[in-house]
C-alpha cells in the first residue's frame, strides 16, 4: 500500500538517512526502534513530506514518483491520506479538544460542521475523552492531550497513521493510557507506523519490527524473531542494553 | 546628490550642539539608574507601604507623556521651591529641569528592569549560594548581580535609547540643543531646506542609537563567550 | 502653594474638546499600522529577499530617531511634496492628517517588531499539525498561528498604544488642536502654565489607564484557552496596572 525505496536525507553535510526502503501493507503495525540519533524521526518526517527528502521513490495513494519531483498537489494528496501523531502532541492551542478534531475535517476535507462534530465525537469516544470535548489543551494532562492527538488523526480516516515517539514526552504514569489506545487501534486493523522506545509495544502489539542505526535499516522482521534471535550484533547489543535498564 | 551635500553641511552645523544632548542624557541615566535602584529595592522590600508607593510611582510615570513631565517640572519646581524653601530657583540653568524630568521618566522603567532581572535570577541562586556557605551579601554581589546584569542589559539599552529620544524635547523649554539649533537653521533660511535639516538631525540620533545597540551586543557576545568557555 | 483653581476648572472644560482628537490620532494610527505591521513582520520572519532589508532599515530608523524629528521631517517635507501633486491645496490640508501620517509610520515600526516576536513564540509544531490534518499553510496561518500570535502580542500592543497616546501629545507642534495644544493656548493668556499642564497630565493619566483596562480585559477574554480549568482566583486586577508588560527587545 505504501512503498518507499532508497530514501535519503542529509542536514548540513551529515547523512541522516542513507537509503531506506520500507513496505507498508494494509493492516500492518510496524514498530521502528533504534538508538537515538539513528534517524527514526527524520524517516517519519520525510515519508510524510513534513521535511523534504534528498532522494528516494514513493508509491502511495496513487502517487508513484521520486520524492524530489513531488508537486504541491501530490504533497497534498499524501498528507490527506496519512495521519500523524506528534511527540509533543501539537494540539492547536487555541481550539478545544473537539475543535482540534473538526478543524481538519471542516477546513481541509470540507465536511459540514454538524457532520464533522459527529465524527469528532465518535473519535473522542474511541480514546475515552467524550467528557473533555470542550477543554482546551492547556486544561488537559499530557496523556489526555496525546489521546486527543490520536483522535484527531483517526477522525480523518487515513490510510496509515504515523506515530512519532508518542509517549516519550509523557510522565511515566501517563504512558499506559496512551499505549492502551494505540493497542485498541492496532487490534481494530488500523495501519500504523510507530517510532517508539516502548519495547513492550514493539514486542507485543506490532507485527513487524524495524531496527535502525546510523541511517540504515539494520534488521527487520517479526517481533519474536527480532527480540529472541536477532541476527545482527548491533541489534543484540541495543536490545540487551535497553532491556537491562527496564 | 544636491540634497546629500546639504544634509552633510547641516550635520556640520548641528554637531556642536550635541554636547547638550550628551550632558542631559548621561546625567539623567546616572541619576535615573540610582533612583531606579532605590525604587526596585522598595518594590522588593518587606514594607507594604514602600511597595505600594513605588508601584504607584512607576505606574503614574509610565502613563505620563515626556513633554508633560518636562513642563510640569519646569513650571512647577520653582513654585514649589518658592513656597516650601523660600528659595528662588528661576535662575537655574534650564538644563537642570530637563535632567530632573528625564531622571524621573527613566527611573520607572529601569526599576522594573532591575526588579525583573533580579527576580529571574535570585531565588535558586541565592539558595545555592547560601548552601555553599556564602553570606547573603556575598551571594548577591558575586553570584546574582553579575547574572542579573546580563539579563537586564538589552532592556536597559532599550530604555537608554528611549531616554535619548525623549531628551530631544529639551528644546521645548528653551535650551539650545540640536533640535533647537535645527529650527534656528531653518528659520535663518526662511523655512528653506527644512526637511534636509531635520534629516541631518534624525541621522545624528540614529547613529547614536545604532552605536548603543552595537555596544550592547558586543558586551552580550563577550559574556556569551565567557559562558561557553565555562561550559566546555 | 497657590494654584489658580478656577482657571484649572476652565482649562479642564476646554481641554476636554481635545480628547477626541488625541483618541482619533491614536486609533487611526493603530488601525492602519496593524495589518501593515503583520505584513512587515512576515517579511522579516520569512526573510523575503530585498524587502526584508528594507523593513529592517525602516524599523531601525524609526526606532533610532526621536518622534520630534520624525514630526519635523514629515511636517516640512509632506506639504511641499503634496504641493507638487495637488498644487496649492496642499497648504490648506487639516494638519491632523500629518499627525495621522507621522504616528502611523511610527506605529508600523513598533508593531512590526511586536508581531515579529509574537509570531515567533508560536511553536512550529502548530504549523506541522495543521499540515498533517490536510490544511494548506495559508489556512493554518490564518486559523491557528495568527490568532495565537495576536493574543500573545496583546501586552505589547497595549504598550505600543500607551506610547502612541503619550507621543500624540507632541501633535501640537504640527498645530493640531489636541489636549496639549488647547491647554497651551489657554495658559498663554495669563501665564498659568503649571495649572494647565497639571490638568493635561490628569487627562493623559485617565486615558492611559482606560487603555490599560481595555487591554487587560481583552487579554483576559481572549486568553481563556491558556488558563487551567480551575478558577485560580476571582478578579485579580490591580488598579494601577502594576505589571509592566514585557519590555521589547528589538532587532537581533
Amino acid at each position: 500500500m505504501l512503498t518507499i525505496e532508497g530514501l535519503k536525507k542529509s542536514y548540513a553535510g551529515n547523512d541522516i538517512l542513507k537509503g531506506i526502503s520500507i513496505d507498508v501493507n494494509k493492516g500492518d503495525v510496524i514498530s521502528i526502534i533504534g538508538p537515538s540519533g539513528s534517524g527514526k524521526t527524520t524517516l517519519l518526517r520525510t515519508m510524510t513530506t513534513l521535511e523534504e527528502a534528498d532522494g528516494g521513490h514513493l508509491t502511495f495513494a496513487g502517487v508513484d514518483k521520486d520524492f524530489e519531483k513531488l508537486t504541491g498537489k501530490e504533497v497534498n494528496t499524501i498528507r490527506r491520506n496519512v495521519g500523524f501523531v506528534f511527540q509533543n502532541y501539537n494540539l492547536f492551542n487555541n481550539k478545544t479538544a473537539l475543535q482540534n478534531i473538526t478543524e481538519g475535517l471542516i477546513v481541509a476535507r470540507k465536511v459540514k460542521k454538524s457532520e464533522a462534530e459527529k465524527i469528532a465525537l465518535k473519535a473522542l469516544e474511541r480514546v475515552g475523552l467524550t467528557d473533555r470535548k470542550n477543554h482546551y489543551p492547556s486544561q488537559l494532562s499530557g496523556g489526555q492531550q496525546q489521546r486527543v492527538g490520536i483522535a484527531r488523526a483517526i477522525a480523518l480516516n487515513p490510510e496509515v497513521i504515523f506515530f512519532d515517539e508518542p509517549t516519550s514526552a509523557l510522565d511515566p504514569e501517563l504512558v499506559g493510557e496512551v499505549l492502551k489506545v494505540m493497542q485498541d487501534l492496532a487490534s481494530s486493523g488500523t495501519t500504523m507506523v510507530v517510532v517508539t522506545h516502548q519495547m513492550s509495544f514493539a514486542r507485543d502489539v506490532s507485527n513487524r519490527v524495524i531496527f535502525m542505526a546510523d541511517g540504515h535499516i539494520v534488521e527487520q522482521g517479526a517481533p519474536k524473531a527480532i527480540f529472541e534471535k536477532p541476527s545482527e550484533q548491533r541489534t543484540k547489543k541495543f536490545l540487551t542494553d535497553i532491556l537491562a535498564n527496564v | 546628490m544636491e540634497n546629500i551635500k546639504l544634509i552633510i553641511n547641516f550635520l556640520g552645523q548641528l554637531l556642536p550642539a550635541i554636547n547638550i544632548t550628551l550632558i542631559v542624557s548621561v546625567s539623567s541615566i546616572i541619576l535615573g539608574s540610582l533612583l531606579g535602584l532605590l525604587l526596585a529595592a522598595a518594590r522588593l522590600s518587606e514594607s507594604v507601604v514602600l511597595r505600594v508607593l513605588a508601584s504607584v510611582y512607576v505606574s503614574v510615570v509610565r502613563a505620563t507623556p515626556a513633554i508633560i513631565m518636562i513642563f510640569v517640572v519646569y513650571y512647577g519646581m520653582p513654585m514649589l521651591f518658592n513656597d516650601w524653601f523660600h528659595t528662588n530657583i528661576d535662575g537655574w540653568n534650564r538644563m537642570y529641569f530637563v535632567i530632573i524630568a528625564l531622571t524621573v521618566l527613566f527611573s520607572a522603567p529601569v526599576s522594573e528592569i532591575m526588579r525583573s532581572a533580579y527576580e529571574s535570577i535570585a531565588k535558586g541562586q541565592m539558595e545555592a549560594g547560601l548552601m555553599v556557605g556564602m553570606t547573603p551579601f556575598q551571594t548577591l554581589y558575586r553570584i546574582i548581580l553579575p547574572q542579573a546584569f546580563v539579563v537586564a542589559l538589552p532592556n536597559f539599552a532599550n530604555s537608554v535609547i528611549n531616554l535619548l529620544k525623549e531628551g530631544a524635547l529639551t528644546f521645548t523649554i528653551g535650551v539650545v540643543d540640536m533640535v533647537a539649533k535645527a529650527q534656528m537653521i531653518v528659520a535663518n533660511n526662511s523655512g528653506g531646506y527644512a526637511w534636509q535639516t531635520y534629516c541631518a538631525l534624525a541621522l545624528i540620533y540614529w547613529v547614536i542609537s545604532l552605536a548603543i545597540d552595537k555596544g550592547v551586543s558586543q558586551v552580550e557576545k563577550s559574556y556569551q563567550a565567557k559562558r561557553k568557555t565555562i561550559a566546555v | 502653594m497657590s494654584l489658580n483653581t478656577d482657571f484649572m476648572v476652565k482649562v479642564a472644560q476646554t481641554a476636554i474638546q481635545g480628547v477626541p482628537v488625541t483618541l482619533q490620532i491614536v486609533l487611526v494610527a493603530l488601525v492602519i499600522a496593524f495589518p501593515i505591521g503583520i505584513l512587515f513582520a512576515l517579511i522579516r520572519i520569512y526573510r523575503v529577499k530585498g524587502l526584508q532589508r528594507l523593513v529592517q532599515f525602516y524599523v531601525s530608523l524609526v526606532r533610532g530617531t526621536p518622534i520630534i524629528a520624525q514630526i519635523l521631517i514629515v511636517y516640512s517635507a509632506f506639504p511641499s511634496l503634496l504641493n507638487m501633486i495637488i498644487g496649492r491645496a496642499a497648504f490648506a490640508i487639516n494638519p491632523i492628517y500629518y499627525a495621522y501620517i507621522v504616528f502611523t509610520l511610527n506605529a508600523i515600526a513598533t508593531l512590526t517588531e511586536v508581531f515579529r516576536s509574537a509570531l515567533q513564540t508560536v511553536d512550529k509544531g502548530q504549523m506541522e499539525a495543521g499540515l498533517m490534518v490536510g490544511m494548506q499553510p495559508r489556512q493554518t496561518f490564518w486559523r491557528i498561528i495568527l490568532p495565537q500570535a495576536l493574543i500573545s502580542a496583546l501586552p505589547n500592543i497595549a504598550n505600543t498604544t500607551l506610547y502612541l497616546i503619550k507621543n500624540s501629545s507632541l501633535a501640537f507642534i504640527m498645530s493640531v488642536k489636541d489636549i496639549t495644544a488647547i491647554a497651551k493656548t489657554e495658559a498663554a493668556f495669563n501665564y498659568n502654565f503649571l495649572e494647565a499642564y497639571l490638568v493635561v497630565w490628569v487627562y493623559y493619566l485617565i486615558i492611559c489607564y482606560a487603555a490599560e483596562v481595555v487591554f487587560y480585559l481583552l487579554e483576559r477574554y481572549f486568553s481563556k484557552y491558556r488558563r487551567p480549568i480551575k478558577k485560580t482566583s476571582g478578579f485579580n486586577w490591580l488598579p494601577f496596572g502594576i505589571k509592566q508588560p514585557k519590555l521589547e527587545r528589538k532587532q537581533s
